[in-house]
């Protein structure tokens, strides 16, 4: 009985066809990312196995520098169930949907800034998807995976220079490999970590394991690094040792470090740049010198 | 995802996408061949993963909206700037166009346009029904209709609320929305014939139900009998009956 054939030998003599244009749809939509994606010049996302490292205040304060120095910035938020970017960079707003995209609101400096916060009804409104909740070991990170597709595909960055991507945390095993294979010409990432053995440990695997999905890890911020007292602006330091040792034996550059600070805090809780001649201002302006520089040169190097 | 038709070692060619009950997809697949048909039945956990791909299945005829699946699968619906609402305006611009059809005698032909102007409160020859009756949904009913995948919503939609107008009902709740469900609109199951219906396995027989239903009210039949379902068989061999 034909049925009885063996189904191996079968599919080698028939041809496939994606009638139901499953496949079609799924190569559609990388190409449109990768539409999206070449407009920009340069795509930074940042990320730490850690979570509660400041992941968002660094991808704020850079872009911020960025930003004061002339260069025109986006920031994708794609911390997608805990948003913070829009706060911190005092944004509200929602999108604009056009026909050609979805146009971004704009934060300080004219940055334009996407985040899943401007779906949400109010501040204090969970992500919530529709679905079987029980069985979201099925489809969510599916789910997750493809809006944060959608965020890359259908915002509308236009000409920009720099996009810096916040990723979730605890992202070391998920999430740069996807947003890695789907950003072409990723320039790679800045890992944020503080001093502490424990979260060492953590950024260790992180960045073996983006190295490992072919991600480049431009280099290393030391967050965290010292508290400056409130009252005589004395610097303390609040761990033992630094990330110096982390980065010697990750080989990477260490890009700048920055203290615990109270006005930082209260800057990102308002929403507020800090002023520009706050020294974690200017830690932050020299930081994204010196990666433009870095960057530029790498880009040169590659053409020669 | 693809059948392989084992009898005539080919496979079979995508169909259509049916949906049979809430939070299931029925793909219907077809032996190019022999004609054999296959229907595949997703439960909530499969459908919520083809819903989570952003891809319609058999393809678009449109391209997406920008940030559709994230706008679409949010249980808020998000607050976003649009120049209009395009599917509304698509589905009542067919409506009408629907309407005027088969009140001017050229869309009687169609199963389809005449249940769509039926829904729109129109009889099949295009004679206004009844007054219709003011609708509002209840918050849980909303709620329930919400967590439909967005591509069904609109069509189970007007079913609930053209039970609805045709019961008088004015408030939709869950409990009217599995009344619509299981209103067999002009069509009757004798009881051989029901008893025969609880055969199939549960997860197929609200797909089978529906097929079931919509040859009796192809061939303009008004009760579904044994006799009938028995020349049903055929095409539902294999499901239990």
């Amino acid at each position: 009985m034909s049925s009885e054939k063996n189904l191996k030998t079968i599919l080698k003599n028939i041809e496939y066809r994606d009638d139901a244009q499953v496949q079609k749809q799924i190569v559609d939509q990388l190409i449109d990312v990768k539409i999206r994606m070449g407009r920009i010049k340069r795509k930074i996302v940042v990320m730490s196995g850690k979570g509660g490292v400041g992941k968002s205040m660094t991808t704020a304060n850079l872009a911020l520098a960025f930003a004061r120095a002339g260069h025109k910035v986006g920031v994708l938020d794609v911390d997608l169930n805990g948003p913070c970017i829009p706060k911190m960079l005092g944004v509200r707003g929602k999108f604009e949907i056009t026909g050609d995209g979805a146009v971004p609101p704009t934060g300080p400096y004219g940055m334009k800034i996407a985040s899943m916060e401007f779906f949400l009804k109010q501040e204090d409104t969970p992500v919530q998807w529709k679905g079987p909740m029980e069985l979201s070991p099925v489809w969510l990170g599916l789910m997750e995976m493809n809006v944060i597709r959608e965020f890359l595909a259908d915002v509308l960055w236009g000409e920009i220079d720099y996009l810096f991507t916040d990723l979730p945390p605890g992202a070391a095993a998920d999430k740069p490999p996807v947003i890695a294979g789907f950003i072409p010409e990723l320039d790679g990432a800045v890992v944020v970590a503080t001093p502490s053995e424990v979260t060492k440990a953590v950024v260790k695997k992180s960045i073996h394991y983006a190295r490992g999905a072919g991600l480049p890890i431009l280099g290393l911020i030391e967050n965290m690094s010292g508290a400056i007292c409130p009252e005589c602006g004395t610097a303390v330091p609040l761990y033992e040792g630094g990330c110096t040792d982390l980065c010697a034996e990750m080989d990477v550059q260490l890009l700048g470090k920055i203290p615990f600070d109270r006005q930082l805090a209260n800057a990102c809780d308002r929403g507020e740049p800090l002023p520009d001649e706050h020294p974690v201002t200017k830690n932050f302006d020299a930081i994204a010198l010196h990666l433009h520089e870095f960057l530029e040169s790498k880009n040169k190097l590659e053409h020669l | 995802m693809k059948f392989v038709c084992m009898k005539c070692e080919s496979f079979m060619n995508f169909e259509n996408v049916q949906t049979p009950g809430e939070q299931s997809l029925g793909v219907t697949f077809t032996c190019p061949t022999c004609a054999s048909k296959v229907a595949m039945v997703t439960n909530p956990g499969e459908t919520a993963m083809v819903q989570a791909l952003g891809v319609k299945l058999g393809g678009r005829e449109a391209p997406a909206a920008p940030m559709e699946l994230t706008r679409e699968s949010l249980k808020e619906t998000p607050e976003v700037t649009e120049p209009a609402a395009p599917m509304a305006k698509a589905q009542q611009a067919m409506l009408q166009a629907e309407t005027e059809k088969t009140a001017s005698g050229e869309g009687g032909g169609c199963p389809f346009s005449s249940m769509v102007a039926q829904m729109g409160g129109m009889t099949a020859n295009g004679e206004s029904k009844s007054e219709p009756v003011a609708l509002s949904w209840s918050e849980a009913a909303e709620s329930r209709l919400e967590s439909v995948p967005s591509f069904m919503r609109p069509m189970i939609k007007m079913g609930i609320e053209s039970y609805a107008q045709k019961n008088n009902i004015s408030v939709i709740t869950p409990e009217v929305m599995d009344a619509s469900k299981n209103d067999p609109g002009d069509i009757r199951w004798s009881k051989a014939a029901e008893a025969r219906l609880e055969n199939i396995p549960s997860f197929v027989r609200p797909m089978a139900k529906k097929e079931i239903e919509r040859i009796a009210k192809e061939r303009g039949e008004t009760e579904i009998t044994e006799a009938m379902m028995e020349e049903s068989k055929e095409k539902f061999m294999g499901m239990g009956y």
